[in-house]
């Protein structure tokens, strides 16, 4: 706008200049030398009004589409441009200052609501080791079903004295992110560790479980990408979504045939679409840490192919856990790893350590150690944890043989030890280590009507948690240590029904799972 | 060069045109002389007569002619300090990229028709859009691997004041690397060790062994469900004691701590004022939040105040609804430019303004102000007027992870909701001995080792003082305030980056490089760490080096 106004004002101020100077010149032609700017651009004028003459008398029609032409440059500088805060008011600084001084904040956080003091004052505080069984803070001895470490990896005495000897060598945090220095030759040797025992083509290490998926899908699902998810997906990857921003379509849990179908729909209006095409993602979790189901990977897998997607695969829970050799998912199913196109495992829960990896192919591997936010921009995993998760795995690829059938095992024990209890549904797959519980309508009937003293037939989540938070630390007092699932509910996208999850390993014995089952059934009766 | 003359130009034709008018004229007749001549001085610029050095004159002319006497914070320092910068540096720096990216499109032009299975992987195939966009990888693959030896240089051992290289050579132009097997004792100007306490003897160490000993590795589980232990609460009580806040929420992960606490704050019909130059951290959780943001020019709280205004008088977009809460998100030391936070101007506006603040104090905190407690101790602001305060202990403290501290409310709804709360692992243990052993020192609560704390505050601020200083006294273009540990030298031409590096990499000294896209693309610089646990003469020694790698590559720009 500026320039093209500027333009017609020099114009403008240029002709009026010649006037001037006629003028000047007639009455003073003393004058006239010093103003040589003037007669300068007068000249110009003069030549562009003898051009315009001369083609004038020549070819009419040209000058005016030539006028046109210079009106239509000028229109377009100067029209007005799409601006941010088109719709603004416009308002005086007094205005403004009364605004201002009117406005009021909402408080930065609100106080905790009473159903939120419950759960929070409910956390259990853990003194000294975790493992199966532990101390808690009142000095009781408990019973734990909360602790993901399902292979008996954290009693290893082993594990604590190397990890003395590493600290000796390395101390404890390596001071910078991974492309400053901060890469340790143990950090490499865990990556082709988890290569050799994933049989895949590369890996890349994250030092913190929850930040692997949340850097990963943005890093390559970018704006106008597209994402078809399980609905029940965990929080990590929706956020991993949210970041991500690109279109996302959710595909009923577990269900293929909604999957072929969202497929079908979203291929539909891929095709529509101008433009490049986008890349499209199937994502999913191997072993769903809020239901306990297992993924049907190698319908999956067809379906991908068939529709011409990629797959995302977050194995965290599986791996570990699930396969002949505990690979996870894809060892279960026996698909190759190299297959998928971005595996995610995490070091935290079974290999008792710290962070996550990724298996993927080598461009892709490379191109997150330059943009997967993550990776780049957080400090690298300390040593001690990374030989941890290391060992670990090693001892996994030699004990698959004696670990996974005592955890198949113990999970088949524990379902067959609860199955007897009525009034409650054991959600997930047979072979899931974590298994969620959940109460009968009944039962929850019952309750309220017992503490309410009415009928009703429907009730809030709040309502039922309440009753679990009642349920667990009842049982916590008896000597069994359990948690009800917790979500941050306002922001997951589906919402959750309340459970109890019960993590099983490899360390429990019959035992444990009967004085579970006793005061599950005794706190549950007291309802009848 | 020109485009920032003529920036300033129009700078200065804005603030001539009141004055110029005709009834400021009656009102200052001598402010508007002195614009007259401001105007010819334009003038005389534009015909490129005088020197570019004296924009900066100009400039502050400008401002006390608009009225405004103020002293000038760090921010624009740092802008007058550009402008002294050689035309020629400029003109080749620009050159230099142009050069480089169209040498890097000619060889994938050429690539792609001599060897186009190699390229197969950034093109549609077989109905699959591909993965990595074409510029993204131009950029990796032409110019990042070129340089990428720089980066990544993997290390064995404690990070401390000196550390070991694993050699590495490359015999395909840094597409794969190998080891030589060779170690290299270098000395460490790049590890975040600001107080040194990346050892692996002394209390610390002893420590952190006592507690993996009697506790074990990891707690494999969200703090919420079974993860809470005892050990946690004992560091987040010496956390709350040390900054002197009521309570701290302690999160496994320093990236996670922004990017998974923002959300938590704030969200649709809120928003979010972020500084220009924020890390990536807080620009994910940010975004991860879904409330509005906008940005203000980095440092400059006149421009926040700017920000302000329109915000709370024009409300939400579209609907005008007034914000539920807007959130002013700084860092208080930041990274890349070794400059604090303007924090005390920013305090300054939260009364009239009402708005919520969050410091990341990922660097400050340990490092900076008296007793280590970060920017707030260095402006001497009361800690309880900033409502979210964030840091690390990945730098000063040696270990990993984050913290988050502020009222009583506040922090226990985010230990009941913060997502690495429910969903994520809790700190290691042998990280939480760390952060309780360190903090217990920098608090003066270990009677064998009284003053150990402060005494690693004061060399910190020694050697920070003496290395700045030595640089700058030898004509180096230096960003970054006195007493920052982070002391970034700007390098501007993109050969005489990773040629900084192998230089300092020959004389045994490791050493950060930094380009574009981390910096603007001009300002390629190197960024040195300076740890309490170097002594004076390491830091001779680096100076001298460093002194005789600027002759070699011509650095000293402000040599007199």
């Amino acid at each position: 706008m500026s320039i093209g106004t500027g333009i017609l004002i020099s114009l403008l101020s240029a002709a009026f200049a010649e006037k001037d100077n006629f003028a000047q010149s007639k009455n003073d032609p003393i004058n006239h030398d010093e103003t040589p700017k003037h007669s300068f651009i007068g000249i110009g004028i003069r030549f562009i009004i003898r051009y315009v003459k001369s083609s004038y008398r020549d070819d009419p029609f040209r000058t005016f589409l030539e006028l046109c032409l210079v009106f239509f440059i000028v229109w377009y500088i100067s029209r007005n441009k799409y601006k941010m805060n088109q719709t603004d008011i416009v308002l005086s600084e007094k205005d403004i200052d009364e605004l201002i001084s009117e406005w009021k904040p909402d408080p930065l956080s609100l106080e905790l609501t009473n159903e939120e003091k419950e759960v929070l004052e409910n956390v259990p505080v853990i003194d000294g080791p975790n493992g199966v069984v532990v101390n808690l803070i009142d000095g009781s001895k408990v019973v734990n079903f909360t602790c993901f470490d399902f292979l008996g990896f954290q009693t290893n005495s082993d594990i604590k004295n190397k990890a003395v000897s590493i600290l000796r060598d390395y101390g404890v945090g390596a001071c910078g992110p991974t492309g400053f220095y901060g890469t340790l030759d143990v950090h490499m040797e865990l990556e082709s560790t988890i290569k050799t025992f994933m049989n895949a083509e590369g890996a890349i290490l994250y030092s913190q479980g929850m930040a692997t998926i949340v850097s990963i899908i943005p890093c390559f699902s970018k704006r106008n990408d597209i994402i078809i998810a399980d609905e029940k997906c965990n929080f990590m990857i929706q956020q991993g979504i949210n970041l991500s921003r690109s279109k996302v379509f959710w595909y009923k849990h577990n269900d293929m045939d909604d999957l072929e179908r969202v497929m079908i729909k979203t291929n539909d209006i891929v095709s529509k679409v101008k433009g490049p095409l986008p890349r499209k993602f199937v994502i999913t979790e191997g072993l769903f840490s809020d239901t306990g189901n297992i993924v049907p990977l190698d319908t999956v897998m067809d379906l991908k192919n068939k529709y011409k997607y990629r797959i995302i695969l977050d194995d965290s829970l599986a791996i570990g856990t699930l396969g002949p050799r505990g690979a996870g998912t894809t060892d279960l199913f026996g698909i190759s790893p190299k297959k998928i196109d971005l595996l995610l495992g995490s070091l935290w829960q079974v290999f008792g350590a710290a962070g996550g990896f990724c298996c993927a192919s080598k461009e892709l591997i490379s191109h997150q150690r330059l943009s997967g936010a993550g990776y780049v921009f957080s400090a690298s995993m300390p040593a001690i944890l990374a030989v941890t998760a290391d060992d670990n795995i090693k001892r996994l690829e030699i004990d698959y043989p004696v670990l996974l059938p005592k955890l198949h095992k113990n999970v088949s024990l524990f379902r067959k030890t609860i199955s007897r209890i009525k009034d409650i549904i054991v959600e997930g797959d047979p072979l899931s280590p974590i298994i969620h519980i959940r109460l009968s309508n009944d039962i929850i009937k019952n309750y309220i009507r017992i503490t309410k003293g009415q009928d009703v037939e429907t009730w809030s989540r709040q309502e039922e948690n309440h009753i679990l938070i009642g349920i667990v630390s009842e049982m916590r007092k008896g000597g069994v240590l359990v948690s009800q699932a917790i979500y941050v509910d306002e922001q997951e996208h589906s919402s959750h029904k309340p459970s109890i999850k019960a993590l099983i390993t490899v360390s429990h014995t019959t035992e444990h799972f009967d004085s579970f089952c006793e005061l599950l059934e005794e706190s549950i009766s007291r309802f009848h | 060069m020109i485009g920032t003359l003529e920036a300033n130009t129009q700078l200065i034709n804005r603030k001539l045109k009141n004055p110029i008018s005709k009834k400021s004229k009656a009102q200052y007749p001598d402010l508007s002389d002195k614009a007259i001549s401001l105007q010819n001085d334009v003038n005389l610029l534009k015909s490129n007569k005088i020197n570019p050095n004296l924009v900066k004159t100009i400039e502050i002319d400008g401002k006390t002619l608009s009225g405004t006497e103020r002293t000038i914070p760090s921010g624009e320092k740092e802008k007058s300090d550009l402008e002294k910068v050689p035309i020629f540096t400029l003109v080749t720096t620009y050159l230099s990229y142009l050069i480089l990216i169209s040498f890097a499109h000619l060889r994938d032009r050429v690539g792609r028709f001599f060897y186009p299975s190699q390229y197969e992987f950034l093109s549609e195939s077989n109905g699959y859009a591909p993965l990595i966009s074409d510029f993204e990888s131009l950029w990796i693959r032409r110019l990042y691997t070129r340089i990428s030896d720089c980066f990544s240089r993997p290390i064995t051992g404690v990070a401390g004041g000196h550390v070991t290289l694993l050699e590495r050579k490359s015999r395909d132009h840094n597409k794969t690397f190998e080891f030589t097997g060779n170690k290299l004792e270098v000395l460490n100007l790049a590890s975040y060790n600001y107080l040194g306490f990346a050892q692996s003897h002394g209390y610390c160490a002893d420590q952190v062994e006592e507690r993996i000993l009697d506790n074990a590795v990891s707690i494999p589980s969200p703090r919420n469900q079974g993860g809470q232990t005892k050990l946690l609460l004992e560091a987040e009580a010496l956390v709350s004691r040390y900054l002197g806040v009521e309570d701290t929420v302690i999160i496994s992960m320093g990236y996670a701590t922004n990017s998974s606490i923002i959300p938590l704050l704030v969200e649709k019909g809120c928003l979010i004022i972020s500084d220009d130059l924020n890390h990536s951290s807080l620009v994910s959780g940010s975004r991860l939040s879904g409330s509005s943001i906008k940005t203000f020019k980095h440092n400059d709280a006149k421009d926040l105040e700017r920000v302000l205004r329109q915000s709370i008088s024009q409300g939400q977009p579209r609907t005008h609804r007034p914000w539920n809460k807007i959130l002013v998100v700084v860092e208080g030391l930041y990274s890349m430019e070794g400059e604090f936070c303007n924090l005390r101007e920013i305090v300054a506006l939260k009364a009239k303004y009402k708005f919520y603040i969050f410091v990341d104090e990922a660097h400050s905190i340990g490092a900076i102000g008296k007793h280590g407690r970060g920017v707030c101790e260095h402006f001497n602001i009361d800690h309880r007027k900033i409502d979210v305060l964030m840091g690390t202990f990945t730098k000063s403290f040696g270990a990993v992870g984050g913290y988050i501290a502020g009222s009583k409310t506040l922090i226990s709804r985010l230990k009941l909701k913060s997502h690495s709360s429910v969903y994520s692992e809790v700190m290691p243990v042998p990280v939480l001995g760390q952060v309780i052993s360190t903090v217990k020192l920098l608090l003066n609560e270990v009677p064998e080792h009284e003053g150990e704390g402060q005494k690693r505050i004061e060399t910190l601020a020694r050697n920070s003082s003496f290395f700045i200083n030595g640089l700058r006294k030898m004509g180096f273009m230096v960003l970054g305030d006195d007493g920052s540990p982070v002391v970034p030298l700007l390098l501007f031409n993109p050969g005489k980056i990773p040629a900084f590096s192998h230089e300092c990499l020959k004389r045994n000294i490791a050493v950060v490089v930094v380009s574009s896209p981390a910096t603007p693309i001009i300002t390629g610089r190197v960024r040195f760490c300076i740890s309490a646990s170097h002594t004076i003469k390491d830091l001779e020694y680096a100076l001298e080096q460093i002194d005789q790698i600027g002759d070699l590559l011509d650095l000293k720009l402000l040599k007199k």
